[in-house]
């Protein structure tokens, strides 16, 4: 088993009066993908926020690459290398495409401008709007302008929260092809209510329930374990 | 890399750099930039002088305003207190400057830009991590109580008589340098150049500014806080920013405005009137836009010029038509309709607006309807 890029220990996180996370405790492996699986409401989201600082943890530690985060802003997450993929298309919609890019590369480099190449290749309809506002693109195009951009962006470790919501079938499949080289650059963890993407480009997993971990190993067990699987539907 | 095919990125970014001299909006540019040059010999009219004047500084003015509301969604009602600082700098370091000098001059220049940077890092550092409401107010309140110091501290700023002043040189009104092609070099001519240059440099300016990293990061954060913390963006160090840089332009305006008129008082140069004008013309120009100031500060700076004139139009043309020439003599009401339709007709603005509609032309060129 690799290192650990990210390690949680029994984080506690409270939304206003809400007590989301209960002590969630889980490591990502450096270099694999992980899944983060578990019905609505039980925690998923809120643990990527709290290691990105969006929602503060109000207790327990997050370390990412040997660096204690969990006090830290948003934007040092960010800076420390970690990439983050909001549900619901996050693109700046005001922005062209081009501009989408170039704020994601912190430091424009000959490296980053590189990385667009490869991405054209992977999201040929990027390129054709370049220079159009990411807002009149498709739920699709945002989708995977979302993720092409945390790809440019540099990061050792790329949160993503439900990269197929409300995407048809057919764009889903296009997404788990370019997840899947995704994760040949970078490590991932994905939250996501489709088991299929899931089965598809995880490589571990953890199943939540009611803000705290109940369950966790190999994806290939999981997806080998009939009951497992229904319970984290 | 030599040697080496262009990639997909380098080649549309040739391909946007061999454009960048062609293009409509290039030209126009030019030919308004020309018009501008040649518009005092062509045209020797002291009022449309000092219309054109006007216009080019509030069009900056307003460019400057739209850098903190339209790029970066921060409502501030100081700018016109700004533009009064930069005013009040010229009028007082001229007015007591006995004799006045070229140097006095630049002298009120930097004074302007140090005093509106310094309280303009005040109030944003203050209010700015607050709801956006708060910091509104805040400005609201400052920018009041300037006007109220205008008048008070009348030791210094002759309270609501305003101070006058005289130039230094060859801007001194009473200047004058005989004949070129027929016009007339003098003091007011020369200003008129001086304008002229300033605001085409803080123009170009504010338009590098906001297609800079740094106006990327202003427009990111206007469209989505959250989205730009989470890609790295200290949020607040660019607001700041945001609100520092437009003001400090803000005030160079007033300064130019100031050696324009000769003349300052609180209600021409920090009145709540002349932030409401900078408001209007924002909105009608287009927010977000920079190059709507241009077309919102004429719309404006023409309709007050020129609306009064009505009165006598209607008299010539309908003597014996009451209701025209009572019509004509409310010409602030005829404003108001011309305001409203063009907020109809161009609900993002002038610029905004045509921009949209050519986005749309583009978008169905490349296939989406």
């Amino acid at each position: 088993m690799p290192e650990a890029i990210l390690s949680l220990a029994g984080v506690h996180t409270h939304l206003g009066q809400h007590h989301i996370l209960q002590g969630v405790s889980l490591e990502a492996a450096r270099g694999r993908a992980t899944v983060l699986l578990g019905r609505n409401g039980a925690g998923k989201s809120t643990t990527l926020r709290t290691v990105m600082g969006l929602t503060p943890a109000s207790a327990g530690s997050v370390v990412f690459d040997g660096r204690a985060i969990e006090k830290a802003r948003p934007y040092a997450v960010a800076r420390a290398g970690v990439g983050f993929v909001p549900e619901d298309q996050a693109v700046l919609r005001g922005l062209t495409v081009e501009e989408n890019f170039r704020l994601a590369m912190l430091q424009e480099s000959p490296e980053a401008w590189a990385k667009l190449d490869t991405i054209f290749e992977l999201f040929a309809d990027l390129k054709k709007f370049w220079r159009a506002k990411a807002g009149v693109l498709s739920g699709g195009q945002k989708q995977m302008l979302a993720i092409a951009r945390a790809f440019v962006g540099d990061h050792k470790l790329l949160l993503i929260d439900e990269p197929s919501k409300g995407l048809a079938p057919i764009v889903v499949d296009h997404l788990i092809a370019s997840l899947n080289q995704l994760k040949q650059h970078t490590t991932i963890i994905l939250v996501e209510q489709n088991f299929h993407l899931a089965s598809q480009v995880g490589s571990d997993y953890f199943i939540l329930d009611d803000g705290r971990v109940v369950h966790s190993g190999l994806m290939k067990a999981l997806v080998d374990d009939e009951g497992l699987k229904q319970s984290s539907a | 890399m030599t040697g080496q095919a262009p990639t997909p990125v380098q080649m549309e970014r040739q391909r946007q750099r061999a454009r960048r001299y062609t293009r409509p909006g290039f030209l126009i540019q030019l030919a308004l930039l020309a018009c501008l040059v040649a518009g005092p010999m062509l045209m020797p009219s002291f009022r449309v002088m000092d219309l054109v004047a006007k216009i080019m500084i509030f069009a900056v003015a307003v460019a400057s305003f739209d850098i903190i509301l339209g790029y970066t969604g921060i409502i501030s009602f100081a700018h016109g207190m700004f533009f009064g600082l930069g005013a009040y700098s010229v009028a007082l370091i001229c007015h007591y400057s006995q004799p006045v000098q070229y140097h006095h001059l630049l002298l009120a220049g930097l004074l302007a830009a140090l005093i509106s940077a310094v309280v303009a890092v005040v109030i944003s550092a203050l209010s700015l991590r607050v709801k956006a409401i708060f910091f509104a107010m805040v400005t609201l309140a400052v920018a009041e109580f300037c006007h109220i110091l205008g008048y008070q501290w009348s030791s210094l700023t002759k309270g609501e008589d305003g101070v006058s002043f005289k130039l230094p040189g060859v801007f001194n009104a009473d200047w004058s340098g005989g004949s070129l092609w027929g016009t007339q070099i003098n003091g007011r001519l020369l200003v008129y150049y001086l304008i002229l240059v300033v605001a085409v440099l803080l123009f170009v300016g504010l338009v590098r500014f906001v297609r800079s990293p740094v106006g990327r990061v202003l427009k990111a954060i206007r469209d989505n806080e959250q989205r730009a913390t989470a890609l790295g963006y200290r949020v607040f160090r660019y607001r700041v920013l945001s609100t520092v840089f437009g003001s400090l332009v803000s005030s160079l305006c007033g300064a130019l405005f100031a050696m324009w008129l000769s003349y300052v008082n609180p209600d021409t140069v920090l009145g709540t009137p002349l932030m409401l004008n900078i408001l209007l013309m924002v909105i009608i120009g287009g927010l977000g836009t920079v190059y709507g100031g241009i077309l919102g500060a004429a719309f404006i700076k023409i309709a007050e010029t020129w609306l009064p004139d009505l009165q006598k139009l209607a008299l010539s043309l309908w003597p014996k038509v009451e209701f025209m020439q009572r019509l004509a003599e409310r010409w602030i009401l005829l404003f108001g309709i011309l305001y409203i339709l063009s907020v109809l007709f161009f609900p993002k603005g002038v610029v905004g607006t045509l921009r949209d509609r050519a986005e749309v032309r583009r978008l169905r060129r490349l296939g989406r309807p």
